[in-house]
């Protein structure tokens, strides 16, 4: 940290105090940086039990995929890497705004603060718009936890033609996207995970709605004078918030619905025809293990628990949005961005460990 | 918050504007309570919540002592009497000892003793507070809602396949470990950034120390604790297969995630209590505490011992044999750190001007106490010994001696020992001291048969038994009601202080530390300028002082008004 003096979230003028003049410096401390300095340990420490409280969820992979690797290997690829891939970029260009709205406060541009927290909160909006739609396509397959999980084996049998062998794959060829079940053998089925998404979608949107609005009630409660100002901040961050949503997972659809069902790729061709036994052996069907659905047990945990860490960065963006507008931030005083800052970088960091650790196994 | 009520003494006399100002009185009304960021008032409400679920806790404990008078039923059948003991466990786990010195005490003490004016944060603070009444009231709600009966470890498959509201309690379990780190965090965070000038490390009081080591463990143990939970009432709810063996999930690794927290747990009960007693028995022998570094660094070295040692949970569990042996050795190992603060504490002692005061007399029944609860644990860490003693009374027996007896006699210590500056008011030494008495005959009398009853094959968690135990335990349960009694005796002299005791002067008992520096009780912001501090065991710093009744710094001896450098400070 180049900039001196700083402090955290206390700038609620403490009723208890008579002696200082400056509303950002909390009574008990004596000065801006002792006041940085502490947010900044606690924020640190609060990040060290965060990563203790995802332990436990990595320490849960860890034993069952040591336990049955046959497990995941076999429904690792029922996820689509291509979502996972976007999601990872879109999740480390939040990062890099968050890190430049940080800058920028340190600076004291309050503008350009502004613009990149409201891009990174839209980018946490498109992640968890894609995370839904990945969500209710899980969910439209059976793909669920081990207590709800239906083999996709009884799908195939029913759908998928001989042919389909071609298209069927764990392939990881650089056009052609990880495939899914009977997904593509079936439009109807098609049209329906679509129907099912805009569901989802519309119960996330209604949810989100709900939460910021209210934790912005609350907040704009807790501000002097709640006004104008505030409430079209909270507003603004609602929309951003339910555009992003609506762009991650119709996207998403659209991708499902175009890109998977690519033919065979030239590589692909030619490798079936100058060694038919290997090509033979790549697209051969793992055989479904048995306790297939644990793996998905995990994946719902692990991505269930981010994304609700997703959902909590985002309330803590719209804050920020809401303060900035008020002009809360200062050269001297901008801790509360730089410690949701480290936050959201923990939280991205996590999906980087995630991304691979459950997609890319094979 | 302008209106000048004394709550603290409504009897008083004087005309309201002569009245002293302290964090008690400076303002009145309920949400100048509930809603104070004061961490002395976060600090009583959190002693008021400990000592309700402690006389809740401890009724279920004085039940479930009568049921068993004879084997045969006296209350309660067999599912209620595992509901009992369950909601017994878990709450005086979760919601007295955890709590007890650290959120209560140590609020209240703490940013004192660090002449600062707060917490690093208080809005956290109380957040953490609100917490836990939160769940605290998850708790309420599983009394009520069904009950609970998987024994406070919620050990798994029983605890998925129960019908009683596992999934209540385990929330309350969630909740109040937010509240734990949040506590934790705060002290970290408030002992390294708030420190005043000539307060290096080590010449923090130990009670810092101690305070700083389980802040450690409360951070990076309970969120395991959290996540477990969370995975257990979703595996309730939804059916992961994390846990059930159905599903083929592993029961065990519920174990040991469980222990991992739960182990260090143990150490967050006893670290602070040991802080105490070191303050205590320096004080009360008017001498220098003996090895002082020794004392601080055993204190973080438990603390990381604590983190190794989860296995010896389960050494019938089904771990292998090496795993079994390492983990046995480290559990002898952390009998160093803990025998080093006894025998420091002993030293101390030796040639030191003794009082038995209340607070003293804790501290002498912890070491006595501790002493035997931590060599019983040495019988447990032995892997052949333990084969035999696993799951019964010896192991009831043992885990009383270290958690409620040397946990519970130091928060009692510290209560009686800080009294006069939490309330103001000296306690009455007399009755203080029976109860004291009663204490501690009553805990031995209650859990010593029991160690006897464990060696000759009592299980734990029985309704009933056979018919040769029978004597020994009438004899716990006769403990059990004398220590009943004896709580409510010291809870009497306790309250009736506030209400009748004697004034206390600023520094009654003489400690050199920076909490008896500020007025008894301290002001709203206990110290206008950060005070200078000095080595906090020199006692011979301060001199008694006949005309205020209690010590004055040594320089000041002779002025008229009494501590130079209290804040505050008037005598009326």
């Amino acid at each position: 940290m180049n900039t001196a003096a700083t402090t955290p979230t206390d700038e609620h003028a403490d009723n208890h105090d008579h002696e200082h003049h400056d509303p950002r410096l909390a009574h008990h401390f004596d000065s801006h940086q002792q006041q940085f300095d502490t947010g900044k340990l606690g924020i640190w420490l609060f990040l060290v039990t965060e990563v203790l409280f995802f332990s436990g969820l990595f320490g849960f992979y860890a034993v069952y995929r040591s336990l049955h690797p046959e497990v995941f290997l076999y429904a690792s690829q029922f996820l689509d890497t291509v979502l996972g891939a976007t999601n990872t970029i879109v999740l480390l260009f939040s990062s890099l705004t968050m890190a430049w709205g940080v800058r920028c406060a340190q600076l004291g541009q309050t503008r350009g603060l502004l613009t990149c927290l409201v891009i990174t909160l839209a980018c946490a909006a498109i992640f968890l718009g894609v995370k839904s739609f990945e969500y209710t396509e899980k969910a439209h397959h059976g793909l669920l936890w081990a207590g709800m999980y239906q083999s996709p084996e009884h799908h195939e049998a029913a759908a998928v033609p001989v042919a389909a062998g071609a298209v069927e794959s764990g392939d990881h060829g650089a056009s052609h996207a990880d495939d899914h079940g009977a997904a593509h053998a079936d439009d109807h089925s098609d049209d329906a995970l679509f129907e099912k998404t805009k569901h989802t979608l519309s119960y996330m949107t209604t949810a989100l709605w709900a939460v910021i609005l209210l934790t912005g009630i609350g907040l704009a409660a807790l501000f002097k004078n709640p006004n104008k100002k505030t409430m079209a901040a909270v507003l603004g961050c609602v929309l951003i918030s339910a555009i992003g949503l609506q762009m991650g997972a119709y996207a998403s659809i659209a991708y499902h619905h175009f890109g998977h069902a690519a033919e065979p790729t030239a590589q692909e061709i030619e490798m079936a025809k100058t060694a038919p036994e290997e090509y033979a052996k790549q697209k051969e069907k793992i055989p479904e293990p048995k306790l297939a659905g644990t793996f998905f047990s995990v994946y719902f945990c692990m991505t269930g628990l981010h994304a609700i860490h997703i959902i909590g960065g985002m309330v803590a963006i719209s804050w920020l949005i809401v303060r900035t507008v008020h002009g809360a931030f200062t050269t001297y005083y901008f801790g509360a961005v730089d410690f949701i800052g480290l936050y959201w970088h923990l939280v991205d960091l996590i999906w980087i460990y995630l991304f691979p650790l459950l997609y890319l196994i094979n | 918050m302008a209106t000048v009520v004394d709550s603290s003494n409504p009897k008083s006399n004087y005309p309201i504007q002569y009245r002293e100002l302290n964090y008690l009185n400076c303002s009145s009304g309920w949400k100048s309570w509930l809603f104070t960021l004061d961490h002395k008032r976060i600090g009583i409400m959190y002693l008021i919540g400990v000592t309700a679920s402690f006389f809740l806790g401890g009724l279920f404990a004085v039940l479930l002592r009568t049921e068993l008078l004879s084997p045969a039923k006296i209350l309660m059948g067999p599912d209620s009497y595992n509901q009992m003991f369950t909601l017994h466990g878990a709450i005086m786990t979760f919601l007295v000892i955890i709590p007890g010195v650290p959120a209560a005490i140590g609020n209240i003490i703490l940013p004192v003793m660090l002449g600062a004016k707060d917490v690093a944060f208080p809005r956290l603070n109380l957040g953490s507070f609100f917490l836990w009444m939160f769940g605290a009231s998850f708790f309420l709600l599983a009394l009520v809602t069904g009950g609970l009966d998987t024994g406070w470890t919620f050990y798994t498959p029983y605890s998925v396949t129960t019908n009683t509201a596992v999934i209540t309690a385990l929330l309350g379990v969630f909740v109040l470990g937010f509240s734990s780190i949040f506590t934790g965090l705060n002290f970290i965070v408030t002992i390294h950034t708030m420190r005043p000038p000539g307060m290096t490390w080590f010449k923090m009081p130990l009670f810092l120390w101690a305070l700083y080591a389980t802040a450690l463990i409360q951070i990076l143990a309970t969120p395991v604790l959290g996540i477990t939970g969370l995975l257990l009432v979703v595996e309730r709810a939804f059916h992961i297969g994390i846990f059930d063996p159905a599903l083929g999930g592993d029961p065990v690794l519920f174990q040991h995630f469980f222990w991992f927290y739960s182990h260090p747990a143990v150490y967050v009960m006893i670290l602070p209590a040991m802080g105490v007693v070191s303050e205590v028995i320096a004080v009360h022998s008017r001498k220098h505490i003996f090895g002082y570094r020794f004392i601080a660094y055993s204190s973080i070295a438990i603390a990381i011992f604590g983190f190794l040692v989860w296995g010896h949970h389960m050494f019938v569990s089904g771990q292998s044999k090496v795993v079994a042996v390492i983990f046995s050795a480290i559990t002898f190992s952390v009998s160093i750190p803990s025998a080093i603060k006894v025998f420091n504490w002993l030293t101390t002692m030796y040639k030191g001007s003794i009082r038995f005061t209340t607070a003293m007399c804790y501290a002498l029944s912890f070491m006595f106490i501790f002493a035997i609860g931590g060599l019983t644990g040495l019988f447990l860490a032995t892997l052949a010994t333990d084969v035999h003693l696993h799951d019964t009374y010896f192991v009831v027996a043992h885990f009383h001696y270290v958690m409620m007896g040397s946990s519970l006699m130091g928060l009692f210590a510290a209560i009686h020992h800080w009294w006069p500056k939490i309330s103001g008011k000296m306690i009455n030494e007399f009755w203080g001291r029976i109860g004291c008495l009663g204490v501690f005959l009553g805990f031995n009398l209650t859990f010593f048969p029991q160690f006897i009853l464990g060696t000759r094959g009592m299980p734990r968690r029985y309704y009933t038994y056979l018919p040769e135990f029978q004597g020994l335990h009438i004899l716990s349960t006769m403990g059990a009601y004398l220590l009943g009694l004896s709580s409510a005796l010291m809870a009497i002299v306790l309250i009736y202080s506030v209400y009748r005791g004697k004034k206390a002067p600023a520094n009654p008992w003489g400690g050199a530390s920076l909490e008896w520096q500020c007025s008894s009780p301290p002001p709203h912001n206990n110290f206008d300028h950060p005070p200078l501090a000095g080595d906090p065991y020199v006692m011979e710093s301060v001199v008694y002082n006949e005309e205020i009744g209690g010590f004055v710094p040594a320089e000041c001896q002779g002025d008229n008004n009494g501590s130079g450098t209290a804040a505050g400070e008037k005598e009326v």
